[in-house]
């Protein structure tokens, strides 16, 4: 089947024993180990391999490379595929993308009769109105009619993306002479280097020229490979440059994940990624057998595919002079060569489905299938551009050089200019010493300034100065346009009349005409496309192609796919010491910030009833809990709570409120005192990470004078809440030497003891639950023993743990606030109702002057106990409180449930100050629409307002 | 991502550490007037060049402290070679 | 007072490749002991080793200079009360017995570093992060402790975090391994 299949070429790279069986829209084709999907596609005769986007036309191989616009292909579920360079895997199932409801019979080429339409602006001028089209027509229609693959949201064939860091010395982009030379001159210059090459082999242009080239490619190749300080990445690309040389490499062809993203930082960045042939714009310029130098050279030589069999050759390099050769030595019979540097040219190329004929400049009509166009070379300086160079166009060498780039990013091979394949590699070695010393002298600096590295043994290496010899600009005739119109950007279907059009409309800025044209905004980023749109820019204002700049590169280099970007996914997870025991019994999780936790065990009602009636024990560990020690703990607790804490004794505790410098309520918590210099302080769960820093900062910052040790010791206390009017005589059986009467231990107090004869543990009495109860701080390698001895040594008391949403409802029925949810980023100590706490005559404490502003304020928002007066209302959390009349809106439902002790819907709430009075009855808006009233009660606390409970 | 060098740690990736922002002095609660308070609550700079601000190296030491960024260019240097 | 056994927050064994190269095991048992005390106590010249390296002391206590004015002493299981009766507790002191606070592994082998690239950002190189090492950073998201402790002339790490995420950790970690041929046993999925 493959018919056109050439005899062996010396530098094929197909293994011609292998056989690859492969599908290509349902058609089963067959190629070798080492083909690319076109090349196989080619050889078999396939001419047409993807639709044109928005007139649909056919679309045949332009580059047969990783660039070319026309090779775009679904592979089984992956879309968006680069057939040019893709290798062959047997049992591809290969289909064409943008065409419905086949390649052959496309419907989208109706597009081509309205195609006035299409043109430049069309998405602007089209889709603007009226809006409602947008979801009832333009959106279902454009996308069918829309370019690019399916993009399948339930995969289960990519498997799982990676990532890994790098940190190499130097890092090479592009593995052709120069790169190469580069990589391996670094590396005996003692860096340790990374080459990234984006084809699937390293050698560039090599790889597809004569004896001669092949023979250096071998040489160099195995140098390369052989040096252990060199790391080669195949079939990866460099994808963006940023600050301080941050570099991500997109690297494929890797044995554990279909891609991985390399993050790099690295010494000196060596930009060598070769020249880009640049297409050439003339009438008919996209139809298949219309092919660049490059690609048939690249078919004829790397894959053994006869790409015609009667060619026409515009020449404008030696590109375009080897084409002619390899052509010949492929048998096709080369029809005419028309020399560009002399002035002869290709007016337009004419064929239904592929090219029959071609028209000369000087008037003749030739029969020809393919037609090879070699009008010059784009630099690819996207990473330089990146570096914040930028280039500049030289008229006499017909394309852009580097300008001025940073010390650590340095150019080299052809985007740095010409020259032989030895020219090339020495300039790419002398780049590559200097890559390497710049980077071995930060290399020693970060040695110096890191204190865990090994110092230095020797004094950095010398400075040296930029000595290359340049590369020259060999002469290349200026040719982008022929006199008539044809494609410039063959991804976006943009021809050179749409520039004109839109120059002529006033978008003749480049930037601006990228936008409003899609230049350059496609798949292939600008790579084949940007200097010819410049140049038909340039001649439609009459002006020098220098003048006209070019459009800013960005990342990506070139297109990433999510799943390379999102890598492996890493979502850390907490689990206190306790939760394994949790899950084993019956426990329903909730995630609360990383911690996963027991919302129930399977009645969160009768577990909180348990806690009324009997004991509960409940896990709290996610507490955050801070050791403190030192002389001025005390001096940092009064500065970082709102009250006052010089007075508290050893062996008791104290509730606290944090605000932050504007006022408004932070955190809150419990902070014992266990000994003289030593303490013990409880933080919300999701604010223990931002209290412990900020307790950093003042001691560092703004207090180094002061003694204080802060410890995070949240994971290492496994905290344990013992609740309910039994959890005395639960707690005394487990306890030795410890009198837990009353008066003993009496509420607010804290002891250490031991529990079920685990040492070092710290209980004190608080209730958050409004119960008498017990909070006792476990060493974790020890907290399943006590939990567990809890629950054996209480079964006559009714023991049973109980959940978050158990303790919510608790909570709730006592009134106590939780701060981030009954406040928020605007409330004030005196919204929380923290008047009687709040110290104003301190020296210093964090946000004074504004806690005294905000006690003097009136008009700050309430929070009030309310209750919905229909019972069994339980209005969701966050309804609006409105007026009565109207929609003015006066506080909200905070926190909202169902009282299992008193059989009714209780609240909290914040409300305007002028609703707060007891008694005072408000209007609930429900997320139905209907409206409730509640009224406002005397205080927080729904259930024992008194606090009896828990002081017995 | 930039590279910020902790004086304590090396060089590390930004990533490794928070910005805590401007450096503002923080006025005496006593005698601040309340517009001088807002002043350092709200106020800053934040202009396109040399800044003086605070970074906590989180995943490092835990230290903070102060380095000069250009936020036009991300160059860095020690407040105390300016 | 009954002996009560150590509960780790892993609840895995020792992972390694077949042929023992690479292996990955808890070591959250160990003590653990974290000491703060400024420059000029007798705690600090008694620790010497300065922040970012560590030393082996006689009696098998690895040393580790976690942060400026910091150390972590790490030794054999059940140690605790002894390291800390061990210090000068003159002048600003805090002496503080995390061995509850942190979980512990250690990834030993050639291709540890390698396992380390793929969840660590930090230059682990071996003039960067010499044997002896003690740093910090994010290891699959999480702050770690790390300190580079080779065992007979092999690679090798102790990497430690807060007790909370060792469950979650070590699936990462063993995770990471599972490229350089660490066969992760079912239940351990980082997701």
């Amino acid at each position: 089947m493959s018919i056109h299949r050439l005899p062996i070429r010396s530098g094929e790279l197909i293994d011609r024993s292998t056989n690859l069986s492969f599908t290509w829209n349902g058609r089963t084709f067959s190629g070798h180990e080492g083909d690319t999907i076109a090349s196989a596609l080619a050889a078999a005769g396939v001419e047409v391999f993807s639709r044109g986007m928005k007139y649909h036309r056919r679309r045949g191989i332009l580059t047969a490379n990783h660039w070319d616009p026309n090779l775009a292909v679904q592979v089984g579920d992956e879309p968006n595929v680069r057939a040019g360079s893709r290798r062959l895997v047997d049992g591809m199932e290969v289909t064409a993308q943008n065409v419905w409801p086949s390649l052959r019979w496309d419907l989208g080429t109706a597009n081509r009769l309205v195609g006035r339409f299409l043109s430049a602006g069309f998405y602007y001028k089209t889709f603007m109105r009226p809006q409602f089209l947008w979801h009832n027509l333009y959106q279902r229609v454009l996308r069918k009619f829309a370019p690019g693959g399916r993009v399948h949201w339930k995969t289960g064939v990519h498997g799982e993306y990676d990532k890994r860091y790098a940190h190499p010395d130097v890092l090479v982009a592009g593995g052709g002479p120069a790169g190469m030379a580069a990589a391996l001159s670094a590396a005996e210059a003692g860096a340790s280097v990374m080459l990234v090459e984006q084809e699937p082999e390293l050698g560039g242009h090599l790889r597809w020229g004569g004896p001669g080239d092949l023979a250096v490619l071998a040489d160099l190749s195995r140098a390369v490979h052989s040096n252990p300080g060199i790391e080669v990445l195949c079939d990866s690309i460099v994808t963006g440059r940023y600050d301080h040389n941050w570099v991500a490499v997109v690297q494929r062809s890797h044995p554990v994940a279909p891609e991985r993203l390399i993050k790099a930082r690295v010494g000196s960045l060596i930009v060598a990624p070769g020249l880009v042939e640049r297409p050439y714009v003339f009438a008919g310029n996209d139809l298949p057998g219309v092919m660049l130098a490059g690609a048939v050279r690249r078919l004829v030589n790397l894959w053994a595919v006869k790409p015609g069999s009667r060619a026409v050759v515009l020449s404008a390099n030696s590109e375009g002079d080897a084409a002619v050769a390899d052509l010949e030595s492929a048998g096709v019979e080369v029809v005419a060569v028309l020399d560009a540097r002399a002035g002869e040219d290709v007016v337009g190329a004419r064929g239904r489905g592929r090219v029959s004929s071609v028209q000369t400049g000087d008037g003749r009509t030739l029969r020809a299938d393919l037609l090879v166009t070699a009008t010059g070379w784009t630099a690819p300086t996207s990473l330089l551009n990146m570096a914040g160079d930028r280039p500049l166009y030289d008229r006499t060498a017909a394309r852009y050089f580097p300008q001025s780039l940073p010390d650590n990013v340095l150019a080299t091979g052809g985007i740095a200019g010409d020259g032989s394949t030895t020219e090339l590699t020495a300039h790419g070695r002398e780049t590559g010493s200097l890559a390497a010393q710049r980077a071995l002298r930060l290399r020693h600096a970060r040695r110096t300034q890191t204190p865990r590295s090994l110092p230095p043994e020797s004094d950095p290496p010398d400075e040296i100065a930029d000595n290359r010899i340049p590369l020259r600009r060999s002469p290349h005739p200026e040719r982008y346009r022929s006199t008539t119109h044809g494609l410039v950007d063959f991804s976006e279907d943009v021809s050179s009349k749409d520039l004109i059009q839109a120059a002529g409309e006033g978008f003749d800025s480049i930037e601006l005409m990228k936008r409003y044209t899609t230049v350059t905004m496609g798949p292939g980023q600008g790579k084949l496309e940007t200097v010819n749109a410049a140049a038909v820019l340039a001649e439609s204002r009459a002006v020098e192609m220098a003048d006209i700049g070019t459009t800013v590169w960005r990342p990506p280099f070139s297109p990433v796919s999510l799943g390379a970007l999102a890598g492996r996914i890493f979502e850390p997870v907490r689990r206190s010491a306790l939760q394994g025991w949790h899950e084993a019994n019956g426990a329903t999780n909730l995630l609360a910030g990383q911690w996963v936790r027991p919302d129930h065990y399977g009645s969160p009602m009768t577990e909180a009833s348990n806690v009324r009636e009997n004991v509960g024990i409940i896990d709290v560990t996610p507490l955050g809990k801070l050791d403190l020690r030192g002389p001025d703990v005390a001096n940092l607790l009064d500065l970082v709570y709102v009250n006052r804490w010089q007075k508290l004794e050893v062996g008791r505790v104290r509730y606290g409120a944090m605000v932050a410098e504007d006022g408004v309520v932070s955190d809150d918590g419990v902070t014992g005192r266990l000994a003289d210099n030593h303490y013990l302080m409880t933080t919300t769960s999701s604010g223990a990470g931002a209290v412990w820093e900020m307790l950093e900062d003042w001691l560092q910052t703004y207090r180094p004078d002061w003694e204080v040790h802060v410890t995070p010791v949240t994971g290492g206390l496994t905290s344990i809440n013992v609740a309910g009017p039994r959890s005395r005589e639960l707690l005394g059986r487990l306890v030795e030497d410890l009198d837990l009467s009353a008066d003993a231990f009496p509420y607010f107090s804290v002891r250490k003891g031991i529990v079920s004869g685990v040492e070092d543990c710290i209980i004190w009495r608080i209730g958050f639950t409004g119960e008498l109860s017990y909070e006792v701080h476990v060493p974790s390698g020890h907290a399943l023993h006590v939990w567990e001895s809890l629950l054996a040594n209480g079964s006559d008391l009714g023991v049973a743990p109980f959940g978050v949403e158990a303790q919510r409802v608790l909570r709730l029925e006592k009134g106590h606030y939780i701060v981030g949810q009954d406040t928020d980023g605007l409330s004030k100590a005196p919204t929380a109702g923290l008047g009687g706490l709040v110290k104003l005559d301190k020296a210093d404490t964090i946000g004074l002057p504004e806690l005294r502003a905000a006690f003097e304020r009136t008009d700050l928002p309430v929070l009030v106990g309310l209750q919905p007066d229909e019972p069994t209302v339980v209005p969701d959390e966050a309804c609006q409180i409105v007026a009565a009349e109207g929609n003015e809106i006066l506080g909200r439902v905070t926190s909202s449930r169902m009282s299992p002790t008193l059989k009714r819907s209780i609240c909290l709430a914040q409300v305007d100050p002028s609703l707060a009075p007891a008694g005072t009855s408000v209007t609930i808006q429900l997320v139905d629409g209907r409206r409730v009233s509640a009224t406002v009660q005397e205080h927080h606390a729904h259930v024992d307002p008194e606090g009896v409970r828990q002081r017995v | 991502m930039i590279v910020v060098p902790c004086p304590n740690c090396g060089p590390r990736n930004s990533s490794d550490l928070r910005n805590a922002g401007e450096v503002v002095p923080r006025p005496d609660p006593q005698t601040a007037s309340l517009h001088e308070w807002r002043s350092y609550l709200y106020l800053r700079e934040n202009p396109a060049g040399w800044v003086t601000e605070t970074w906590y190296c989180r995943s490092g030491c835990r230290r903070y402290f102060t380095i000069e960024r250009n936020t036009a260019t991300n160059e860095i240097r020690d407040p105390g070679n300016s | 007072m009954y002996d009560l056994e150590f509960l780790s927050p892993v609840s895995s064994g020792p992972l390694s490749t077949p042929d023992g190269g690479l292996s990955l095991e808890d070591a959250s048992a160990s003590t653990k002991v974290l000491v703060r005390a400024a420059r000029n106590t007798a705690a600090g010249a008694h620790l010497k080793v300065t922040y970012g390296r560590s030393r082996h002391r006689r009696d098998g206590t690895l040393i580790c200079g976690s942060r400026p004015g910091e150390w972590t002493l790490l030794a054999d299981p059940g140690r605790g009360a002894e390291l800390v009766a061990s210090l000068p507790d003159e002048g600003f002191v805090s002496v503080v017995d995390i061995t509850h606070g942190r979980a512990m592994f250690r990834l030993s082998g050639a291709d540890s570093i390698g396992v380390l690239a793929k969840v660590c950002n930090i230059d682990l190189a071996d003039d960067m992060t010499p044997d002896g090492a003690v740093f910090s950073g994010s290891v699959a998201k999480v702050t770690c402790d790390l300190v580079r402790d080779d065992r007979d002339a092999g690679r090798s790490y102790l990497i430690s975090c807060e007790r909370s995420f060792g469950g979650y950790l070590f699936a990462a970690m063993a995770d990471a391994c599972a490229e350089f041929g660490i066969n992760v046993p079912a239940g351990l999925s980082v997701h």
